[in-house]
């Protein structure tokens, strides 16, 4: 029962967030000067200025449109796109984001697992060259932004060496085909990952090895690889998994910078430029479905919690 | 077989910190006998913990430094040159320790019975069930009601006492020889620290394995420990059977240590005795005894020369100058035997 209560009161939390999401986007949005089609209809005889404004409802009073919008988004109907004929959010989403997922994931699966290895290594191997050398790549790595190292490795792995394609993505086989386009995005992107994973493993088996419990162990006769598979390791991941379900969150919304360099027509790409267009209802639409996504994997995050941390157990959850 | 299982020699251990060296240990040396008590008395930073944690090979090195000429010999085996697969029997099969806290001392992700599993699968070829029943019945021996319930839960589904039971359970699980309790009630409250105190002394008497108590109560001491041993800034200034340490202390310290025990048949009239002062500063301990910057009956000499150790009794001895004086001093300790009679 009580877990029940608590589900209730999440997903109601939840929904919440996203009206105050939804709201604010929309009169952020109609708060910036112009608007999507005040660049078009300059040429347009007024007439016709007219007809098109009021076909996207744009000659409506704002709070009208507000309210329109928000029940629109109750519906699930988002409105098409103003800038591109005929497109709804919904066939952007299923036409881009797998797309930029693909490449989120890649960059996702080889940072974290380098970022992971190269924390434990650092870990483990503290005070010594190995420690010292993990420290500066992930302080380098997470200063630079991924732009640079994009543009880097493209003019020397594309530019001079010519191994992969400069720019482009895979058209057919979405999901595992062309990977020779894939290489460069991914490693551009992983490094964040990198170094942040990295650093927040260390940090975190570097706290649990000074816990007294890691002395108990040691004082049982185990090994310190057994110490460290058995006691370090499991403990120390409880600030990674906050981290992970963030990240798995930010692989679907896209990189605007990576998906610019190497022209992928991905979501991230596209967002930007329906921002700098006003495209209304697809900000919107993009804007509201991202921070469901968001939102919905910040509360299988607590859950996942309860799974490595027996401590935390939902309230009168079963014993 | 000789009556030694542990001999300490010269044991001198030093943190190297950013102020500098902080000595910790300075050449302590004790033996504890099989089946003994012994138990090590003294205030915080004393050096009690690290003692107790070098016969266990627990310090991590660097930052600690074990001093060269330290020997700790365990059934006359050398501890600090054993190695890697010789430590990993000794520690937990030979000697056991069971810490002050005992929450931080339990992973707090494993259950209980997989904690006290670890110990019995290293140890033995036990299989991974027959270790579960063994855990069982070792929680059941420590006191812990529906042992088979509770082996599957976790640390901190436990109480402060049932956790230090489950320490005690981990630690006798193989049997050591040698136990080492490092304040293992200090965390708890008195009717619990008794309970638990009750606890290892009769597994001490059906084992017939040896304890080494670190303290700073001289209340749990008592009526458990055989010989004390008292520590101060990284020395041992006094040691001998507990009724000399009690009822003839020689050191000054020993005795302010005393004096400090709250009296049950005071009532609550007393004021409660402290030692003025603090413990001295170890990165550049005193030159002479360390205690004489706290001491009441502190000479000239005290502060230049480290005193000598005066024998008494029978295994009693003490290190300080007071009793190198061509007259006795009137109000010195060494006078107190009329004070043990009015109690």
């Amino acid at each position: 029962m009580k877990t029940l209560i608590y589900f209730a009161r999440r997903l109601l939390i939840m929904l919440l967030t996203l009206f105050i999401i939804a709201t604010a986007t929309f009169f952020l949005l109609a708060a910036t000067p112009g608007d999507a089609l005040s660049a078009r209809v300059e040429r347009l005889p007024d007439v016709v200025a007219e007809r098109l404004y009021a076909k996207y409802g744009l000659d409506r009073p704002i709070m009208e449109r507000y309210v329109n919008t928000m029940t629109g988004l109750l519906q699930g109907d988002f409105g098409d796109s103003i800038i591109y004929e005929g497109q709804t959010v919904q066939s952007i989403i299923r036409e881009k984001g797998p797309i930029s997922a693909r490449l989120g994931i890649q960059q996702m699966l080889l940072g974290v697992t380098v970022g992971l290895l190269l924390g434990i290594l650092a870990a483990v191997k503290k005070g010594t060259i190995w420690d010292y050398l993990v420290v500066a790549l992930s302080i380098l790595l997470i200063s630079v932004p991924n732009l640079v190292f994009a543009l880097m490795l493209q003019q020397v792995f594309a530019g001079n060496l010519k191994w992969f394609p400069v720019i482009g993505w895979p058209r057919e086989n979405i999901w595992f085909g062309g990977w020779e386009y894939t290489v460069l995005p991914t490693l551009a992107g992983c490094f964040g990952y990198i170094a942040s994973y990295a650093r927040l493993l260390k940090a975190s088996m570097l706290d649990v090895m000074n816990q007294d419990y890691i002395l108990t162990a040691e004082s049982k006769g185990l090994s310190r690889g057994e110490v460290i598979r058995h006691h370090v390791l499991r403990n120390s991941f409880i600030p990674i998994v906050t981290q992970l379900p963030m990240s798995v969150a930010m692989c679907i919304t896209g990189s605007f910078f990576i998906e610019s360099v190497f022209s992928i027509p991905g979501l991230g790409l596209y967002y930007v430029e329906a921002v700098a267009a006003q495209d209304i209802p697809i900000v919107m639409g993009q804007t509201v479905i991202l921070s469901a996504i968001y939102i919905a994997v910040v509360f299988l995050t607590d859950i996942l919690y309860t799974i490595v941390d027996p401590r935390i157990r939902i309230a009168g959850g079963k014993r | 077989m000789s009556e030694l299982l542990l001999q300490v020699k010269d044991l001198a251990v030093s943190y190297h910190g950013y102020a500098g060296e902080v000595q910790s240990v300075r050449r302590v040396s004790f033996t504890v006998d099989r089946g003994e008590t012994l138990a090590v008395v003294g205030e915080s930073g004393c050096g009690k913990s690290v003692t107790a944690k070098t016969i266990m090979r627990l310090l991590q090195t660097p930052p600690a430094e074990i001093k060269e000429g330290s020997q700790i010999l365990f059934d006359g085996e050398d501890v600090l040159r054993f190695d890697k697969k010789r430590l990993a029997d000794y520690r937990g099969g030979e000697a056991a320790i069971i810490f002050q806290d005992a929450l931080a001392a339990l992973n707090p992700t494993m259950t209980v019975g997989n904690q006290i599993c670890e110990n019995l699968l290293h140890h033995s070829k036990m299989t991974k069930k027959e270790a579960m029943e063994k855990a069982v019945d070792l929680l059941r021996m420590v006191g812990i009601p529906q042992p088979e319930r509770r082996v599957k839960q976790y640390p901190h589904e436990f109480s402060g006492g049932m956790r230090q039971r489950v320490m005690i359970a981990i630690a006798f699980a193989c049997s050591p020889k040698l136990l080492i309790a490092d304040e293992p009630t200090t965390a708890l409250d008195v009717t619990i620290q008794a309970q638990i105190m009750d606890l290892i002394k009769q597994w001490q008497e059906k084992s017939g394995a040896s304890v080494i108590l670190i303290t700073h109560d001289l209340g749990v001491v008592a009526n458990i420990a055989k010989r004390i041993v008292v520590m101060y800034a990284g020395k041992i200034v006094e040691r001998g059977d507990s009724r000399s340490i009690f009822y003839n202390p020689k050191h000054p310290y020993t005795n302010a240590l005393l004096e400090a025990v709250p009296r049950l048949d005071l009532k609550n009239k007393q004021v409660l005795a402290s030692i003025e002062g603090t413990p001295p500063d170890l990165i550049n301990p005193p030159k002479g005894c360390p205690f004489s910057t706290r001491c009441k009956y502190c000479m000239e000499i005290c502060c230049q020369e480290e005193p000598p150790v005066i024998p008494f009794e029978e295994g009693h001895e003490a290190s300080c100058w007071l009793y190198c004086l061509e007259k006795p001093c009137e109000d010195a300790p060494f006078t107190w035997e009329g004070r043990s009679n009015d109690r």
